[in-house]
């Protein structure tokens, strides 16, 4: 069992008491925050059947416990419901595992922020939104548990500014960035399902920049949609240019889903089709970056060869996410960090 | 009212600190180059500044990706210097 969590004296509950009391010890976001009384905590673990103070996860660069309890104030504080916890807690999960890096993602100078998507069953249940402007504003499930994941990252993995968090420019993605997979409007299935994980419910972490978006409000032909979004892949203002490893994940419109599935274009054949055509000349990346984490072969090429900018197709992740209309987006990843799909436990 | 403190506790440390050597006369300076810009420069020229004033030599030069963690077989050649120097940001 943890320790127990430090209590403090507060003279009022107001959001913004609450917001200046931890701000002089350098704890929120920087804006009003609920107060996290031992009455709306208990609450929020009302529907916990676990240990609240069993360790969930340590996470870098502070080495902090995460509690379902030091979860739960952070849930409390960001204006959750009890339905998102478990939401959370697998969030949690996912940010701690290896593969994401989290001690680099949280201290690099790059802008990166954890992207958290929702999966499955309880996406609905929760009342996530993975249609119109699912990436925001306007929906409670999506803002609060993106803002409480950046909560916990800020409190309890110390990825302050400054201190834990070297982030030259910042990012309107380290506020709150969560979104759900659009599952009714998927030709394809469920994501989570695709990568393995056969759970009713789960999460995936991906570390990367926010959307950069791709619009074609013409074309029936996939490749013609998907040559937009090979463009906004081949940057040299992303990390994926000079590491090799990265992901790519690419988030559909339905539209843009249904034109690909019309044309019998399946999840996998979009993600190879992008490999091939989200490629780049090795010289112009030699050129303007000295420092690369590319493959030994790759590093072999002629100056004058074109290179895919990530290494294989399985680094495109493919996911439909929005409502009407003809617009997707790429994220690029940070680079050193691969994404985790984790199951939620109810 | 009382409110919770967000933060909770922090992990026990993975790694205690090794003892500093009371001189350096006689032992081995590695270097761990993390990749960032002149990093390996800059240790390169503090090591042998600091074998020229104390007797120590330099040796053991690794180089690792910056973002990420040394990698096991790399920290065990390291820990055959007495004295690593490291650490250099963008």
């Amino acid at each position: 069992m943890a320790d127990p969590l430090e209590m403090l004296d507060i003279a009022s509950d107001d959001p913004e008491a609450v917001r200046d009391c931890y701000a002089e010890r350098g704890w929120g976001d920087g804006l009003p925050l609920v107060a996290p009384t031992p009455e709306r905590v208990d609450a929020m673990l009302a529907t916990c059947n676990a240990d609240p103070d069993e360790p969930v996860a340590v996470l870098p660069p502070r080495s902090g416990v995460a509690t379902r309890r030091v979860i739960a104030v952070n849930a409390v504080l960001a204006g959750c419901r009890p339905e998102h916890l478990p939401v959370l807690v697998a969030a949690v999960r996912a940010l701690a595992r290896p593969e994401i890096n989290l001690r680099g993602v949280n201290a690099t100078t790059h802008p990166v922020a954890p992207l958290l998507i929702v999966h499955g069953e309880i996406a609905q249940t929760a009342g996530y939104n993975p249609g119109l402007g699912a990436f925001g504003p306007g929906n409670v499930a999506n803002a609060a548990t993106g803002r409480a994941l950046r909560l916990i990252l800020l409190h309890v993995a110390g990825a302050v500014p400054g201190a834990g968090d070297a982030s030259t420019q910042g990012g309107p993605a380290k506020y709150t960035y969560c979104v759900a997979e659009n599952l009714a409007e998927s030709p394809w299935g469920g994501y989570a399902a695709s990568v393995g994980v056969a759970a009713v419910s789960a999460v995936t972490v991906h570390c990367g920049e926010a959307p950069h978006n791709f619009h074609d409000m013409e074309s029936k032909d996939p490749a013609a949609i998907l040559d937009k979004a090979a463009s906004a892949m081949t940057s040299l203002g992303s990390n994926n240019a000079p590491v090799s490893s990265g992901e790519f994940f690419v988030m559909l419109c339905p539209e843009h889903a249904a034109a690909c599935d019309d044309a019998g274009w399946t999840r996998d054949r979009v993600a190879s089709y992008l490999h091939e055509r989200a490629q780049m000349r090795v010289g112009d990346l030699r050129a303007a970056f000295a420092l690369r984490a590319w493959a030994p072969w790759q590093e072999a090429l002629d100056d004058d060869a074109m290179m895919s900018v990530t290494e294989h197709p399985c680094n495109i992740k493919i996911i439909v996410v929005g409502g009407p209309g003809k617009h997707s987006s790429v994220i690029p990843s940070w680079g050193m960090t691969r994404s985790a799909t984790v199951p939620v436990e109810v | 009212m009382r409110i919770y403190a967000p933060v909770g506790a922090v992990g026990p440390a993975a790694i205690s600190r090794a003892v500093t050597e009371p001189t350096l006369a006689g032992k081995r300076i590695g270097i761990l180059d993390n990749s960032k810009p002149n990093a390996g420069l800059l240790l390169q020229r503090l090591a042998e500044g600091l074998a020229v004033r104390t007797g120590a030599t330099v040796g053991l030069v690794e180089r690792k990706n910056a973002a990420l963690p040394a990698p096991d077989d790399l920290l065990a050649r390291l820990a055959e210097a007495e004295v690593v120097l490291t650490g250099s940001a963008d």
